[in-house]
């Protein structure tokens, strides 16, 4: 970080030399252009200081072999995988990761269904009541879904009598699908929205059916959209602690997030270190997959919002 | 009420009765259908019909039969339909029946011939393509094989010369990246074209192709010229009215207790059968359902007023009461199939009425399939967010007019808006700290949202400067706490602050006295808002620097021109741009704070506790969503639970609806 803070000092002081020519199409900069720039520079590095610290010491204290139960301050630093090794060994990591994977996996499917009809129904078509109903789904996604919490209880065991393999993972697939569909559905509209419709009419006159139209031609299109949709469902599973915590009552049924939870809020396998180490494993891929996607899924934010 | 003189087809055309005795009835003769000339005519056309009809059936049946059985089909389809015509020609000003039977008959003696032809030519062409295939010249075959395998053979060669040459242009700086790879493919893909002619040169392969094509063109042609056929039949019959003596439409009323009986009297089995089945579900699911059978527990629509009342110990009121909503939205679909069936039998009726022919099933399909396509697909999403949301919505609602409290468990009854006032006026041991945790909530929202928006906006601000190096390291590093999953963080800053942990060591250390963050209330709330913004500011970040990135130069060169200083600049250019393109999502994020359960309850489960203030039943950090859940989880008030619960989002609603109303999106919407 210092080599950046020194740098364009080097070029500032590099132009003060006369036989140097000036190539920059930037005006030359004032005493004060210069203190504000490096003002600028400042407070850009504190902050990037102020990001990376707590990452780092997470980091630190995941591979630190030094840390016991809980992670204090002050201890020296000796570099082994011994958290990694009690996180396989004595935690249900591995089920949990195999859970979080299958619920995640259906949840996606399911979304990505429902939603590339829905949207696509409402993008296309002009039916009674489409106004009313979009802004019931709408207005409906934002209630919490954790205001439903109690009914959940109690659902799951109406639906449970009946069905006796209807376990409480399945639940919260559901949970998940059911209350994805809405605010998915809007913003996959919004987007089909700007797909020509001339298209479908090119179609309809070859003879494809809505099916066809809608499998040949608009899925392609919109293909980044659900790409996104599938993504951001996908993720879902893995960063919500809440629902899991909630309705998975055995330890072996957890999600990652809800079994690293136990980590360090159950006295009984109470294991900071560990809880680090097992953060780190899912923050890694899920933070290169963010940087790898930042542009399309900044694209999907924006557009799905309601611009005014 | 008396009969229509005047026949309509279904757009509306109007077409002079043939039945000569119903059109002497509509003109309100009276006459009797015993001596009716136009009956008498009528009645030996019919039975001239029934004999022709069967000795046709005879006739067809004795035709010698081809070898092809799909040409003995359609020659036996093009007899009888000749036979027809000639037959029908002399009584189509007699009634509309035989006008249509005619057209029919014509259309498919004219549409017949082709098909045969078609079908010829393919056999023809299938068998010179077979005879093709056995007699090959084995050293064109060769030759043209030999071709092929010596090109492949270069292939490798060729492309490594061409991937080097573009590699050293690239080297040497003289085509851009994008440039070489895109060169690289289209060499690529000509290589590919060239080997496909080659292959096409070799005439066992080109034989074959061709055999496949044709094979296509079998199974299909025939079956396409034969639905534009039907097609054209099913068209034309529309443009046909028919005779009906019907004076009134009241068939329908008879889907009401029966959907699907409308339909079959109306002489539409198929939709009939179909409203049938969703009968079923009328009578086997929903209406059993609502009286309480099959329940799990409950009492079906009863059990929402009794709410299990004098029912077994165990029994839940709970349970009553979610499957009192599940009764009433069965009932829902089923009103709706009902009314479904209602409707169109009642359509039907009416245009028969005025003589318009009823659909055949063929065309009802066609209607169903494109007018009823947006029904049908979202109908599985509807299902879903029926049963998921919206019931767990509904129970809320009717929950918060309960009173499900500790002393009540698993017995409750009705007890009206009083959750609601004593949250209002502050009474009772766990509404009173309604207020006291709203305002916390407020200050909480205000304070964490508008940190993170200016932090965010601030940081892409200085970022968005030419001059400054290393943009793209940077902007990685003030990425991280977007991409990070929240959940990880957080914990981890609670092990960090707590007691011992490395940030409270760091800070007691700057400070000067040891500093007890998760034990102070001052200081939680402190933490919890800081952390919000190194959490928060990082997605306000990103979005201005979208928008950031997208404002032309030139306005800002302009207001140099104009002598403009940089304040001026950042205030009349930059600020109002970017707030007018991202203020949905600004206010999302004040609505999403205001419910951010998860940051509450991860640092410090809403503690630390202040018994003095706010009992047993809430800590000092909490907000209003994370006081739902301490009252329902941890301690059993669900019912004010819920009313809070109903409370905050009604505010969201209102929140959302202002802005989702007044949107472009919305308005514009057809």
């Amino acid at each position: 970080m210092n080599q950046t803070a020194k740098k364009p000092k080097k070029r500032l002081f590099g132009r003060k030399d006369k036989s140097d020519v000036y190539l920059s199409d930037r005006p030359p900069l004032s005493t004060a252009g210069i203190i504000g720039l490096i003002i600028t520079y400042v407070l850009l590095i504190s902050w990037a200081v102020v990001v990376i610290w707590p990452l780092f010491q997470m980091v630190k204290s995941a591979f630190n072999e030094t840390q016991f139960q809980y992670i204090t301050s002050g201890q020296r630093f000796e570099f082994g995988l011994k958290h990694f090794k009690a996180l396989f060994e004595e935690t249900n990591y591995l089920k949990w990761v195999w859970n979080t994977i299958w619920i995640a996996l259906v949840t996606m499917g399911l979304t990505v269904l429902f939603v590339s009809f829905t949207g696509y129904a409402y993008s296309r078509f002009r039916f009674r009541g489409k106004k009313f109903s979009l802004m019931g789904l709408m207005l409906i996604q934002t209630i919490p879904t954790f205001v439903g919490i109690t009914a959940y209880y109690a659902m799951h065991q109406i639906i449970s009598g009946p069905v006796p393999f209807f376990t409480r993972q399945m639940m919260l697939v559901l949970i998940y699908a059911g209350g994805g569909i809405a605010g998915n559905t809007f913003i996959l509209k919004n987007y089909m929205d700007s797909v020509s419709t001339d298209l479908d009419d090119a179609a309809k006159i070859d003879g494809c059916s809505y099916m066809q139209t809608y499998r040949l031609i608009i899925m392609p299109i919109v293909r980044p959209m659900l790409a996104i949709i599938a993504l951001w469902s996908f993720m879902a599973p893995f960063t919500d602690v809440l629902l899991p915590t909630v309705l998975l009552t055995k330890n072996q049924d957890l999600t990652l997030a809800a079994g690293l939870r136990t980590l360090i809020s159950d006295m009984r396998t109470l294991n900071q270190p560990a809880y680090a180490a097992g953060g780190l494993l899912i923050a890694v891929p899920i933070v290169v997959m963010f940087m790898l996607l930042q542009k399309q899924l900044i694209g999907g934010l924006a557009s799905g919002s309601v611009k005014g | 009420m008396a009969l229509p003189l005047y026949l309509q087809n279904r757009i509306g055309n109007q077409f002079e009765r043939k039945n000569l005795y119903l059109k002497d009835l509509a003109q309100g003769k009276t006459v009797s259908p015993d001596d009716h000339p136009y009956l008498n005519k009528l009645k030996t056309f019919q039975e001239k019909e029934a004999t022709f009809l069967k000795e046709l059936e005879e006739r067809v049946a004795a035709l010698p039969p081809e070898t092809d059985p799909t040409v003995t089909r359609l020659q036996k389809m093009l007899y009888q339909a000749q036979e027809k015509r000639s037959f029908y020609q002399s009584y189509v000003d007699l009634s509309y029946e035989a006008e249509l039977a005619f057209k029919t008959a014509d259309t498919m003696t004219n549409h017949l011939p082709l098909m045969l032809d078609t079908h010829e030519e393919i056999k023809q062409e299938v068998a010179f393509n077979q005879t093709a295939l056995k007699q090959l010249d084995p050293t064109v075959e060769q030759a043209a094989k030999d071709a092929l395998t010596a090109y492949q053979k270069d292939m490798p060669a060729k492309k490594k010369a061409e991937f080097d040459r573009l590699n050293n242009l690239r080297k040497q700086g003289r085509i851009a990246k994008k440039a070489q790879t895109n060169a690289k493919k289209s060499f690529l893909r000509s290589q590919k074209m060239a080997e496909e002619e080659l292959r096409l040169q070799v005439p066992s392969i080109a034989l074959s192709a061709e055999a496949k094509s044709l094979n296509y063109r079998q199974k299909h042609d025939l079956k396409r010229l034969e639905n534009l056929m039907m097609a054209e039949i099913d068209e034309f019959s529309q443009t046909l009215p028919m005779e009906s003596n019907k004076k009134r439409a009241f068939h329908h009323y008879f889907t009401w207790p029966l959907p699907g009986l409308g339909q079959i009297l109306n002489k539409q089995y198929i939709k009939g059968l179909i409203f049938l089945i969703g009968s079923l579900f009328i009578y086997l699911v929903a209406i059993p359902y609502a009286l309480g059978y099959g329940n799990y527990q409950g009492d079906g629509v009863a059990g929402l007023i009794t709410l299990g009342a004098g029912g077994k110990r165990l029994d839940k009121s709970v349970i009553y009461l979610i499957e009192g909503v599940i009764a009433i939205l069965l009932l829902v679909f089923a009103f709706g199939i009902a009314y479904l069936s209602f409707r169109d039998a009642r359509k039907v009726e009416k245009e028969a009425v005025l003589g318009v022919r009823p659909k055949n099933w063929a065309l009802s399909k066609k209607m169903i399939s494109e007018e009823g396509f947006p029904f049908a697909v979202t109908m599985p999403s509807l299902v879903l967010i029926t049963f998921i949301v919206l019931v767990p919505i509904i129970t809320t609602i009717l929950l918060s007019f309960a009173g499900w409290d500790p002393q009540h468990q698993s017995k409750f009854s009705w007890i009206g808006l009083s959750n609601y006032t004593n949250l209002f006026v502050g009474k009772g041991l766990a509404a009173g700290l309604f207020w006291r945790i709203l305002s916390w909530t407020v200050i909480w929202t205000l304070g964490a949202s508008t940190l993170s928006i200016l932090v965010g906006f601030f940081l892409a601000f200085l970022l968005n400067n030419d001059r400054i190096k290393g943009k793209f390291l940077l902007r990685t590093i003030y990425l991280l706490p977007w991409a990070t999953p929240a959940f990880v963080t957080i914990m981890f800053f609670s092990i960090m602050l707590s007691t011992g942990g490395i940030m409270t060591d760091l800070f007691s250390g700057l400070a000067g006295k040891q500093l007890f963050v998760k034990d102070n209330i001052i200081l939680t709330r402190v933490a919890l808002i800081l952390i919000k913004t190194w959490l928060g500011s990082a997605y306000i970040f990103i979005l201005s620097t979208g928008v950031l990135q997208s404002i032309p130069n030139d306005l800002y060169e302009a207001a140099q021109i104009d002598g403009a200083s940089a304040w001026s600049k950042l205030t009349r250019i930059t600020l109002p741009l970017v707030l007018y393109q991202t203020m949905p999502l600004l206010i999302g994020q004040y609505t999403f704070n205001f419910n951010d359960f998860t940051i509450i309850w991860l640092f410090n489960g809403g503690g630390p506790p202040n018994t003095s203030l706010y009992g047993n039943l809430a800590g000092s950090s909490d907000i209003l969503i994370s006081y739902i859940f301490k009252l329902t989880m941890n301690n059993q008030f669900q019912s004010l639970g819920a009313a809070i619960a109903i409370l905050i989002s009604l505010g969201l609603i209102a929140v959302t609806y202002v802005g989702f109303s007044r949107s472009k999106a919305f308005k514009e919407m057809k």
